[in-house]
């Protein structure tokens, strides 16, 4: 591979640095995210218990866009895909926020009392199977310890891979053969620890209802969140050098596939959850879904099957659509969103106003205030590093698609 | 260099190509099609072929037996109503799914390496479909009445519970059945004209002549056949997912202790895939020593459906495992947690750790790169994968259904000597069928290998 050769000993990182125009996305999310942070912070005191609320929905969110990219870069060092390598250094950046997710997991716990029903003394007082849940596994300091270790595994993989990422914009490094080693590893701990995190962090709120494929529906959301956050960024900075060279519109078309692979794979755990439920119609199981499709909720429900499947999974059948950068981050952003609506519909039922659809001005302001944060600090990481790994096995082959 | 056919060694840039070099267009027509067409019998294949054939007819007895006497011949009662049979079919019907993975879904995804193991793995597909419709065929107890499965206007009144998840396993296994046949035949109709131009004497060329539907190999059959076979590619790969998933629904949707779980559809396929790969393994292993075609399944090939064997291995651990974790978080008075404590401890804990030890625990040598290479180990942990996954459905089938929710209704199921008649009979029909099938037709796609040399690059991008 003569060419190759030829091509890397002429890269210099500054050709692939971040494009300028970014600080000034980082700079005005930074400003949003603070001040819908400042209005966060009047809703925790006129409303705390909705201010938990929000924060665990908030927290949901993007902890799934981080982790999703973790996943994603496991499934790339997995699969060696050249498609993965032009979004990998977004992907790098977007993990590395897991940071902020752990600082932010603390106030989570200090909610804990407000949220969670193994934490309230009056349920508990009346309930026997919540008194053994609590005495063995969810307790406060049990589910902090937990998550802490979640925390430290997750933390852990993502040093790795951004570390031997790093090593790969210098020549002569054998960075490639550890991160294929770690990655198999790697997608082993990442969906055992995401299950259970799923569990403590949300599963827990209904104590009593059980489903075994719930993490995996946490899972496949995380990766769908992290791959549009992913295609959005790539086609924002493919307005500029030296994104506008290398986003190859085969690339694009690569992430609408995986965007309508990952829609239809939600769309499958979520219908089977619900059909092997409906079917089985126990009380301890049907509950979770009566609180979810009555007093508002079931249009909210219609809504996620409609607008999270139906319409983006026709959308995303049409070749041209995942080729046409405009069309296809119009439907990423879209999907975030649903993101969101998946979430909030998994979250909010589970509390007191059963009576019907719940909303708070404060379940919009805190993911946003997170959001704005998280975007910025993804910027200050994006620009830490060149756009692409200047000396990965794959980089010739992406630089010089002619050759091939 | 085609983009297809690099792959990237764990250390950098070095090159595994898919077949080994050497090969010119005509040597891989030569090589294949003389399996066929010149090759003399062996005592080898025949005493296969016959020890086979021999099983297929105590499959005739046990099933003639049973259409005399009824079902009561086998260990099945009250409360274990499904017995082998069920645990059989949801056994061969798994088995089939790699057949679809690899000719389907790879093919979607481009990875080149398929084109020498799709064949006989479609093959594969389309006889454990038939072992496993025998199952539930007979099962029904009156199998001339079996035709009321479908939903057929007649004056009697009977009509098919559209509710039931059964019901929705005949459509699930007839469309598949029926997809799959097609594929295949489509897939080998540019091989059987190259064996009708080939063959020297009447009778082949007749039959492979008038099985290749007048192939003459024009750009315009070309053109048609290449859409064609991606429509049906494209049409194959939801079946990869929903027929293992509607079997799953057979015992999910029913409120069963150990049945009744979420996780069951993807785990389903799941464990469909993974005893696939060693079922095409146990085939391709013996199949390319004997016929000399080390050169076309290559060492990375077995490499390939080893890695996935242990992908596809470990999500069915993760599903083990959620089971019994949701079980105990359910807490220590819920049924969950009794029919795992059972599965523990109860009267079928022997077979329960055994599934432990052969579909998770043996496995993980598959981290290692040499044993993944190694195809004599390849080939007895491929057995013990195979063994894993039908005690697997034994456990499903069985435990589940022998301690329900009411003591005074529990009971014990042992199977008779027909419950292993037949199972060892449908075993004898597959490897029939295959001994049939490498003889008389091309068990490597001839023109699909042609397109993996470097010679026709061009054309293939």
């Amino acid at each position: 591979m003569s060419t190759e050769v030829s091509t890397l000993s002429r890269l210099n990182p500054a050709d692939f640095a971040v494009p300028a125009a970014m600080d000034k996305i980082r700079s005005r999310s930074l400003v949003v995210g603070v001040f819908f942070g400042l209005l966060a912070l009047i809703g925790y005191f006129t409303s705390p218990d909705a201010f938990f609320r929000a924060y665990l929905l908030g927290f949901m969110a993007w902890l799934g866009v981080s982790l999703g990219s973790l996943g994603l870069l496991l499934v790339i060092h997995l699969t060696n895909g050249r498609w993965g390598l032009v979004i990998r250094r977004i992907l790098e950046a977007a993990a590395k926020n897991c940071w902020i997710m752990f600082f932010l997991f603390i106030p989570l716990c200090l909610g804990v009392p407000r949220l969670y029903p193994w934490a309230k003394a009056d349920l508990l007082a009346n309930s026997e199977s919540l008194r053994w849940i609590h005495g063995e596994y969810l307790s406060l300091d049990k589910f902090a310890a937990r998550g802490a270790v979640y925390f430290a595994i997750w933390l852990l993989l993502i040093h790795f891979f951004t570390e031997w990422s790093k090593q790969q914009d210098s020549p002569g490094n054998r960075s490639h053969s550890r991160l294929g080693a770690l990655a198999g590893p790697g997608a082993l701990l990442f969906g055992f620890t995401i299950t259970f995190a799923a569990v403590d962090w949300v599963m827990s709120l209904s104590y009593g209802w059980t489903s075994t494929i719930y993490g995996l529906l946490f899972l496949i959301g995380q990766l769908l969140s992290a791959l549009c956050l992913a295609t959005i960024v790539a086609v924002i900075l493919a307005r500029y050098e030296p994104m506008k060279a290398l986003l190859h519109i085969d690339h694009l078309h690569d992430y609408g596939k995986f965007m309508l692979t990952f829609t239809m794979v939600w769309a499958y755990f979520a219908f089977s959850q619900w059909l092997i439920m409906w079917a089985g119609n126990l009380p301890e199981e049907i509950t979770w879904y009566k609180d979810r499709l009555h007093g508002g909720w079931q249009y909210f429900g219609l809504f996620l099957a409609l607008f999270h499947f139906v319409v983006p999974f026709m959308m995303l059948l049409s070749a041209q659509l995942k080729k046409n950068k405009g069309t296809l981050v119009k439907v990423a952003c879209w999907m975030l969103f649903m993101r969101y609506l998946d979430l909030y519909w998994l979250i909010m039922p589970n509390f007191e106003n059963k009576g019907g659809f719940y909303f708070h001005w404060l379940n919009v302001v805190v993911p946003v205030a997170i959001g704005g944060v998280w975007v910025a600090l993804f910027f200050r990481n994006l620009q830490g590093r060149p756009l692409l790994p200047l000396y990965a096995p794959l980089t010739g082959a992406v630089l010089e698609p002619a050759h091939e | 260099m085609s983009t297809q056919d690099i792959v990237l060694d764990r250390e950098g840039l070095a090159e595994v190509p898919v077949i080994e070099p050497g090969h010119t267009l005509a040597s891989v027509t030569e090589k294949i099609s003389d399996i066929v067409l010149v090759r003399p019998l062996s005592i080898g294949w025949v005493a296969g072929f016959l020890a086979c054939a021999s099983l297929v007819g105590v499959l005739g007895v046990a099933v003639g037996y049973l259409f005399y006497k009824g079902t009561g011949i086998w260990g099945i009662n009250i409360p274990v109503g499904w017995g082998f049979a069920i645990v059989n079919f949801v056994w061969w019907i798994g088995i089939g799914h790699a057949g679809t993975l690899i000719s389907a879904i790879l093919h979607l995804l481009r990875q080149s390496w398929r084109n020498s193991i799709n064949r006989f793995a479609e093959a594969m597909t389309l006889f454990a479909v038939m072992c496993a419709g025998v199952f539930p065929l007979i099962h029904v107890g009156r199998p001339w009445l079996a035709y009321w499965l479908f939903p057929i206007p007649n004056t009697m009144g009977v009509w098919p519970q559209f509710r039931s998840p059964l019901l929705w396993d005949v459509f699930a296994v007839s469309t598949y059945a029926t997809i799959s046949a097609v594929f295949w035949y489509t897939g080998l109709i540019p091989d059987l004209a190259t064996l009708r131009d080939r063959a020297t004497t009447p009778i082949p060329r007749f039959i492979y002549g008038a099985l290749a539907l007048g192939w003459r190999g024009e750009a315009r059959h070309w053109h048609r056949y290449e859409s064609a076979y991606l429509l049906l590619a494209g049409l194959s790969t939801p079946l990869v997912l929903s027929v293992h998933t509607v079997v799953s629904f057979d015992f999910a949707i029913s409120i069963m202790p150990g049945w009744h779980t979420t996780v069951f559809p993807p785990y389903f396929v799941a464990g469909a895939i993974y005893s696939g790969f060693a079922m095409v393994l146990i085939l391709a292993i013996p199949v390319r020593a004997v016929y000399n075609l080390k050169d076309m399944i290559t060492e990375r090939h077995l490499e390939n459906a080893a890695k996935v064997m242990l992908a596809t291995g470990l999500i069915v651990a993760y599903g083990y495992i959620l089971e019994i974790y949701m079980a105990w978080y359910s807490g220590p008075k819920s049924i969950d947690w009794f029919t795992v404590h059972n599965r523990f401890f109860g009267p079928y804990a022997g077979p329960y750790w055994a599934l432990w030890i052969c579909n998770i625990i043996i496995p993980q040598v598959l981290w290692i790169k040499s044993v993944r290479r190694s195809p004599f180990l390849l080939f007895l942990i491929s057995l013990v994968v195979l063994a894993g996954m039908w005690l697997e459905r034994f456990v499903i089938v069985i435990l589940s259904l022998h301690r329900d929710f009411v003591p005074s209704s529990w009971g014990m199921y042992y199977p008779t000597k027909w419950d292993w008649a037949t199972y060892f009979g449908t075993i004898g029909l597959f490897l029939m069928l295959i001994f049939l099938f490498v003889r008389v037709l091309p068990m490597i796609s001839i023109f699909e290998i042609r397109m993996l040399l470097p010679e026709a690059e061009a054309k293939h991008k």
